[in-house]
């Protein structure tokens, strides 16, 4: 990696090695990123994944969507079998690879013009989540790209007694009747790739204002004179507390993380956050919390149960979200959940949608990923080392029934709603690719 | 199977009856299930009688579905499959396109009339799609508590035990809870439901302990996940189900084990039960007597000639079913996916709105 040499390996500097290196080498480079945890924000991560699957497209000289699709795929393939718990990779390639799709359709649909009307309702359904009341920016990506990848319906209980010709010709194998495919004589009108790179490109500012529009409903959810809890240094959760800080004002108090979390916790409470590479420092230029006249109280993981009963709300953010409503978020968050359920007290749970992965979690145990154990004992105690065996999980599995309220960049939805977001970003067929 | 033209339908003019074509369809194939044996009669119905206008058709269909869900003791289930085939009939003519509008009524008869076996192969492929979903929850060394004779959930757990040896090998146990009710109207020496799912377990290596209804919150805590089979899905995500299926939600909820369920999407059926008793069934669970009750009836059952078509039909013990409220269930396993309860009615709205 030469171009890597100035900077510290990460998000930055394999930006910068996408622009100058071949694409080969770029893939080579974020396996090795992902697979050596130097690039470990789930932002970070599907920045890089964006931005990985745009060159690649851009390179791949064909028109043909079947063929996007396959190169597509094998790159995903690559990247998630790097780090498969890093699931925001997954979903970002898998909505490239919805893009990819419904690029090809609505080439075929320009064709086909009179493909069935009945389907009209369709696009409406989606919107029904769509409180009114909320400040959505109809214009946002996450909107637009949600509205267009909602076309596809679900497969409907009809599909027992459809006609046998337009599909269910393999009726057992779900999934494999690429769309795609099956029309290899047509030349497309337009030209797919551009299109397929203006999609990604909405990606990319979907992932860089998701913050900010996830922010936009603090308002509606934080109160004056409210005690919110919070864990772990979260940019989503303090971009969220600072948009109401600016209006109102409350109590926060900050859960410490120890020990994976704890420094950058530190630091985001007292303000001296120094810019990390990942975060691509935009947050350093914060103000923190307390000049905004927040109150904001340190506590120790071990005080939340004492505490809890004193809080109004607690505000989590999240590495990823899965499709039954559960999560998965930073060691501790579990414990926050439960006693937040014994005490009765509402959870929230800020997540972007990129977050929001269409994986069914079968075995919670396989999702938590293990640390650096020294952080749990250090090096310098190593004569205990042969004595006991020191474990430091970086994750919780969060169960869907003690979250009250997840809030997205598409608004506030509850955990037993999610399956109808994965519905409308991802496409069936690139579930398990 | 076309010709089970009937003598003397009952209270039916037409010579067709299609009670006994459907308890027939039920009796002929094992593996057919409610639904499917009602959509497979209406569709025999449709090719005996000659309606040639879309009102005809519909006011048949409708005639001989109320018809049907009269005579059969639980209609849940198979009213999942009237009510999908009238849907079906009803949106494909409203919608232009192949094989609407209205003008191509033959057209989308003649496709329904032909495709009778396509529709039962389907549901019954449908099966393997679940199993295909449903086979990652079956993870290595877990153990699965399951009841009932639900060809469903036998034919995930076969799926699951088919791979052992496979590159992905899966070792599992399996708790089979054993109805006790259901020897009441058998014969007395017949195997309870079941057992032949545990017989096929147990021929492919799988280790099932055979259980009673009353050692399962014993067993619950050996188990990992309890896995069931539902007669119908209602539209709150809940389901109805094999009398017991209630208890073991409520000791999985109670011990913290997720409970799937496994079931065909054909068995979303639109009902919103609010309680137990709110089944639009009559079942013979609970009857409180007192020994002069117990003596009148003697008395009626000895003279019993009157026997009064007027009164509706009760479901025997064996074949009574309760319902599981939707915050027991973790997931549904369908043949469209892994769907939370909430889900169902969506799916239910997307055919009838």
């Amino acid at each position: 990696m030469p171009s890597s040499l100035a900077l510290t390996p990460g998000l930055g500097s394999f930006l910068k090695c996408l622009k100058t290196n071949p694409i080969d080498t770029s893939i080579e480079t974020l396996i090795s990123l992902l697979k050596r945890r130097q690039i470990r924000h789930s932002r970070s991560c599907a920045t890089a994944t964006a931005y990985l699957l745009r060159s690649v497209i851009s390179a791949c000289r064909t028109t043909d969507s079947a063929k996007l699709i396959e190169r597509v795929q094998s790159v995903g393939r690559r990247l998630m079998a790097a780090q498969p718990r890093e699931m925001v990779v997954g979903n970002i390639v898998r909505r490239v690879l919805g893009l990819i799709r419904d690029e090809a359709e609505d080439d075929r649909d320009a064709e086909f013009a009179l493909s069935d009307i009945g389907s009209e309702s369709q696009p409406q359904t989606p919107r029904a989540y769509d409180d009114p009341s909320l400040p959505l920016d109809r214009d946002s990506p996450a909107f637009r790209s949600e509205e267009r990848s909602s076309r596809p319906a679900l497969t409907s209980m009809f599909s027992l007694l459809s006609h046998p010709e337009p599909e269910n010709s393999l009726p057992s194998t779900p999934g494999s009747s690429s769309p795609n495919g099956r029309l290899p004589g047509h030349g497309p009108s337009k030209d797919v790739r551009a299109e397929v790179l203006e999609g990604i490109g909405e990606i990319i500012d979907e992932l860089g204002q998701v913050d900010d529009q996830i922010a936009a409903y603090a308002l509606d959810h934080i109160h004056s004179n409210e005690i919110i809890l919070t864990h772990t240094s979260s940019t989503t959760v303090q971009k969220f507390l600072l948009k109401a800080a600016a209006k109102r004002k409350f109590t926060v108090i900050h859960a410490e993380s120890y020990p994976n979390n704890h420094e950058a916790t530190h630091a985001t409470v007292s303000g001296s956050a120094v810019s990390d590479d990942d975060n691509l420092g935009l947050e350093a230029f914060q103000k923190p919390l307390i000049e905004h006249g927040i109150t904001v109280i340190l506590i120790p993981d071990s005080a939340v149960f004492a505490l809890m009963s004193r809080v109004n709300k607690v505000i989590l953010g999240t590495h990823s979200v899965l499709a039954n409503g559960g999560l998965v978020a930073a060691a501790g968050t579990r414990v926050i959940a439960r006693a937040a359920k014994v005490h009765q007290t509402p959870v929230v749970v800020v997540s972007g949608v990129y977050k929001l992965s269409p994986v069914y979690p079968f075995d919670f145990d396989s999702l938590i990923e293990y640390g650096d154990p020294s952080m749990v004992l250090p090096y310098e105690e190593g004569d205990l080392v042969d004595l006991v065996d020191v474990q430091n999980p970086i994750y919780d599995y969060v169960p869907a029934e003690l979250v009250d309220l997840y809030i997205t960049n598409l608004g506030g939805h509850a955990p037993s709603y999610l399956y109808r977001i994965v519905s409308d970003h991802y496409r069936k067929e690139d579930i398990s690719f | 199977m076309a010709s089970t033209t009937s003598s003397a339908a009952v209270a039916d003019t037409k010579p067709f009856d299609i009670v006994a074509t459907y308890n027939e369809l039920l009796r002929s194939d094992a593996d057919i299930t409610m639904p499917i044996a009602a959509i497979e009669a209406l569709v025999l119905l449709l090719t005996q009688s000659a309606s040639s206008t879309i009102s005809e058709t519909l006011d048949l269909l409708e005639k001989s579905t109320a018809h049907l869900k009269r005579s059969i003791p639980n209609p849940i289930g198979l009213s999942a499959g009237t009510d999908l085939f009238q849907r079906y009939l009803i949106t494909t003519l409203q919608r232009p396109g192949q094989l609407g509008p209205a003008g191509d009524f033959k057209a989308i008869r003649t496709h329904l009339l032909s495709n009778g076996r396509l529709f039962i192969r389907r549901a019954k492929e449908s099966r393997d799609k679940i199993a295909a979903f449903g086979r990652g929850f079956i993870r290595d060394g877990s153990t699965i508590l399951t009841n009932g004779g639900s060809r469903a959930v036998a034919a995930l757990l076969q799926k699951a035990a088919d791979e052992e040896g496979g590159p992905s090998a899966v070792r599992f146990r399996v708790i089979y809870v054993l109805s006790s009710t259901s020897q009441d109207c058998k014969l007395p020496n017949e195997e309870p439901e079941g057992m032949e799912t545990v017989r096929a377990l147990r021929a492919k290596g799988v280790p099932v302990s055979t259980i009673p209804e009353s050692a399962v919150a014993y067993s619950l805590g050996k188990a990992d996940m309890v896995i069931v089979g539902a007669e119908g899905v209602v539209e709150n995500g809940g389901i109805v189900s094999r009398m017991g299926t209630y208890q073991i939600g409520l000791l999985a909820k109670a011990i913290g084990k997720p409970f799937y369920v496994v079931a065909e999407s054909h068995k979303f059926v639109r009902l919103y039960p609010l309680g137990q008793y709110d089944l639009p069934i009559e079942q013979q669970v609970l009857e409180f007597k007192s020994e002069e009750d117990l003596a009148e009836e003697r008395k009626q059952q000895s003279s019993a000639a009157d026997t009064n078509g007027d009164t509706p039909i009760k479901l025997p013990l064996c074949d009574s079913v309760d319902f599981t409220p939707p915050h027991l269930i973790s997931a549904l396993i369908t043949d469209s996916g892994v769907l939370t309860p909430s889900a169902v009615s969506e799916e239910l709205i997307k055919i009838w709105f």
